[in-house]
């Protein structure tokens, strides 16, 4: 018996004419579906494409980010993934360097040492001459290793103007159950180096404004911090709608953790106003702890709904040895609408401050010269997010989705009112900002 | 095993039960239908859910069966065939059929032809020798010819003496209309679940369709029926994604004087196809495709290599 595996290539005469297209068209009229020829994406063999760019904008003038995202991954035939992306970020604005406002206006030298900048009575302090771009590289790799077992590797890279971060990953994930149940462990390692321009601030030492008392001010002309995350994640099919999913991770960061760009007001003891010395206000730049081990519990359920309809909630405690615990509650219900859907999207945020976050310094605290840490970084004080969003996405006849989001992002602080002129002074402004975000897969 | 439940009007041939059998790693149910053992293999599922997708496949398919059978009077086909010249309404699915029906027959310029069923009676694939004469084929042939129907959808009206015949794509249509239902079936249930991990087969006696490589990653190593030693020993064929149809002669043939005059008709002659290959596998994108282009391939005779050359596609032939 002749059973021979041919391909059609061998044909050197062509006496017929090819009718197969022809009759894949009519199969795919009777069967009233879209021809698969063109694979649907997520099949072997094929590169899916993403391209995004995200809009963020901060009220008042802050910081206005533009991101342009690109990414690729290929499918291969035995269940291989690779994933590479682009990220570009330009970033212009200002950021709050964390002194406090005050009744008189403020001259405060820039980082790089250079020249100053003066925010009016009453203003909140911003450094405006934040700019920056970044541009973000990665790579990751998933595999099969058998049914059961399966691995993933990432390397990533991202530089600023003076800042590089550099990163690998690595996991292994184990199917159980039927693959009802996922374990999966993974380890990451990075490395970030700082180089600001006019080198790095001493901890807590005091701003200058002539070029001596800067220099005195300055240490190092760069910095660096290691980071090692380790995750521990269980994901659970509970039934044929829903799916949980359980996560712990730990993060261990050590070096220079400070943020270059942040100070701290020293408050005048008995009228709650500016601190002067020679004339000139006095703020101290921040100093942070050189470690932090953070813990992480993160739990999230999805369930669908017969209709299609999918609810999707999720909650993180966070605790570090910094004092700062938080809790984030997400919640999506994704409503499906024929080809396109609709997905609202609400996030609550709420965090306590760190132990050595301080609006401000006193007088009295300055001249004791004890205190070892102190920040007033926003970021890292008592504060409360909430976004509320809504992201609409369409399916097109070729498998190509278009989406768009939307999202609103108000953050309030709060913590200590101050005394004195600093009662008069808004110590904790809101953050809004809008975010927009048009992406398209294909 | 759990106890599969049907309506009384789910299985109107009253065919035995469909059973399912094997384990989590690997589900097989089986049933029968068309004079065929039709077999679902499925992965990735537990048993209710095993139950569940074996239980709609074997409704989608008997009630196709049931509305196209010729055998069965009432029915959507037997209305037609005793529709006496007179016009009729046909449904949607009906419709659909008839127009693919004709497209065929316009894509092989009249060898592919639903009216030529006719021609069984005077052919009769039994194993012996009996060959109709020039006079039993002429007489035949009056009564043959898409040409000769009037279809003016949804309106058809059939000359007195004619009549269609679906036994030419029934069991590759019911394969890909099977595997439509159970992909909106898997489709239907949120992607989290453990459904997101399902793969299946349809074979329905060596036309079958998989809706994507194992879980493992590795194709489907699915037996094609071997013509010569008949049942007792299977050619493989290896498929990830797609379709397989398989056309041939086997156990229904006639011999006389060492010919052999394959069950093939050729409805342009009325003659038996002489010097077809005993089988003809096809891939395509669907059931019905490879269908279509093993019939035709069977239909050009000892051209058939060279047919399925022209059409670029992947095809196994057994002589």
């Amino acid at each position: 018996m002749q059973l021979i595996k041919r391909k059609a290539s061998e044909s050197t005469v062509r006496p017929f004419q090819k009718i197969a297209p022809a009759l894949a068209a009519a199969s795919c009229s009777l069967l009233s579906v879209a021809s698969n020829t063109a694979l649907a994406r997520g099949e072997a063999g094929t590169w899916d494409f993403e391209a995004a760019s995200l809009f963020y904008s901060e009220t008042d003038d802050r910081v206005v980010a533009v991101e342009p995202v690109f990414s690729a991954t290929k499918n291969f035939e035995d269940g291989e993934v690779l994933n590479l992306k682009a990220a570009f970020d330009a970033l212009t604005g200002a950021s709050p360097n964390g002194a406090t406002p005050s009744a008189a206006p403020q001259t405060f030298t820039t980082p790089s040492g250079n020249s100053t900048y003066t925010t009016d009575a009453g203003d909140a302090p911003i450094d405006d001459t934040f700019k920056d771009s970044r541009v973000a590289l990665s790579a990751s790799w998933l595999a099969p290793i058998n049914r059961d077992w399966e691995y993933n590797a990432a390397f990533y890279g991202s530089k600023e103007y003076d800042y590089l971060s550099l990163g690998t990953s690595g996991g292994i994930k184990r199917y159980l159950n039927n693959k009802n149940t996922a374990l999966n462990a993974g380890l990451s390692f990075s490395f970030d180096t700082i180089e600001p321009e006019g080198d790095i601030a001493k901890p807590l030492a005091k701003m200058g404004y002539n070029d001596a008392d800067f220099d005195a001010s300055r240490d190092d002309s760069s910095d660096s911090k290691t980071i090692i995350d380790a995750l521990f994640g269980v994901s659970q099919v509970i039934n044929r709608n829903t799916i949980m999913q359980f996560n712990y991770s730990v993060s261990m960061s050590d070096g220079y953790l400070s943020d270059p760009f942040k100070v701290l007001s020293v408050i005048d003891d008995t009228t709650g106003g500016n601190f002067e010395e020679g004339g000139n206000n006095v703020y101290l730049y921040e100093a942070r702890p050189d470690s932090r081990i953070k813990h992480s519990l993160y739990w999230q359920t999805k369930y669908a709904l017969a209709n299609g309809d999918v609810i999707d909630g999720s909650y993180r405690f966070m605790l570090d040895d910094w004092g700062i615990n938080s809790h984030t509650f997400d919640f999506r219900y994704r409503w499906q609408l024929g080809s396109s859907y609709l997905e609202p999207h609400f996030r609550y945020y709420m965090q306590s401050e760190a132990d050595f976050y301080k609006r401000y310094i006193s007088e009295t605290e300055y001249n004791a010269g004890n205190l070892k840490e102190a920040t007033a970084d926003y970021r890292l004080g008592d504060l409360d997010g909430m976004t509320v969003g809504l992201k609409y996405g369409h399916k097109l006849d070729n498998d190509h989705e278009f989406n768009m989001r939307v999202e609103y992002y108000l953050q309030s602080s709060s913590g200590d009112k101050g005394f004195g002129l600093l009662k008069d002074q808004d110590l904790y402004p809101d953050t809004k900002a809008l975010i927009f975000q048009v992406g398209y897969s294909f | 095993m759990a106890e599969l439940t049907l309506e009384p009007e789910d299985n109107p041939a009253q065919h035995p039960l469909p059973k399912l059998t094997g384990n989590r790693k690997l589900w097989i149910g089986c049933f029968q239908a068309m004079a065929s053992d039709c077999e679902l293999l499925i992965e990735g599922v537990d048993e209710a859910q095993a139950l569940v997708l074996l239980m709609i496949a074997a409704k989608e398919t008997w009630r196709i069966e049931h509305k196209f059978s010729r055998y069965v009077s009432g029915n959507t086909m037997d209305r037609i065939n005793t529709s006496s010249g007179q016009p009729i309404e046909v449904d949607p699915e009906t419709t659909l059929l008839l127009n693919f029906s004709e497209q065929c027959y316009q894509l092989s310029d009249g060898l592919f032809d639903i009216t030529s069923g006719v021609l069984r009676k005077i052919w009769r694939f039994d194993g012996g020798d009996a060959v109709p004469d020039s006079v039993q084929i002429n007489d035949s042939l009056k009564y043959i010819g898409w040409n000769k129907v009037g279809w003016h959808s949804p309106m058809l009206s059939l000359q007195v003496g004619m009549e269609l015949d679906f036994g030419g794509i029934g069991k590759e249509y019911a394969v890909d209309r099977v595997m439509l239902a159970l992909n909106a079936e898997v489709d239907r249930l949120p992607k989290q679940s453990a459904f997101s991990n399902c793969r299946f087969v349809v074979n329905f006696g060596g036309d079958l369709a998989c809706s994507g490589p194992r879980l493992d990653g590795s194709p489907w190593t699915i037996g094609v029926e071997n013509s010569e030693r008949d049942h007792t020993a299977v050619a493989t064929v290896s498929l990830r994604q797609g379709a397989v149809a398989t056309s041939g002669d086997s156990r229904r043939y006639l011999l006389k004087e060492g010919v052999r005059y394959s069950h093939i008709l050729n409805p342009l002659t009325g003659e038996s196809i002489i010097d077809a290959p005993h089988a003809i596998s096809v891939a395509a994108t669907s059931c019905m495709q490879a269908g279509m282009l093993s019939t035709f391939a069977m239909l050009h005779g000892e051209q058939a290599e060279a047919f399925l050359k022209a059409q670029e596609v992947q095809y196994w032939i057994q002589r």
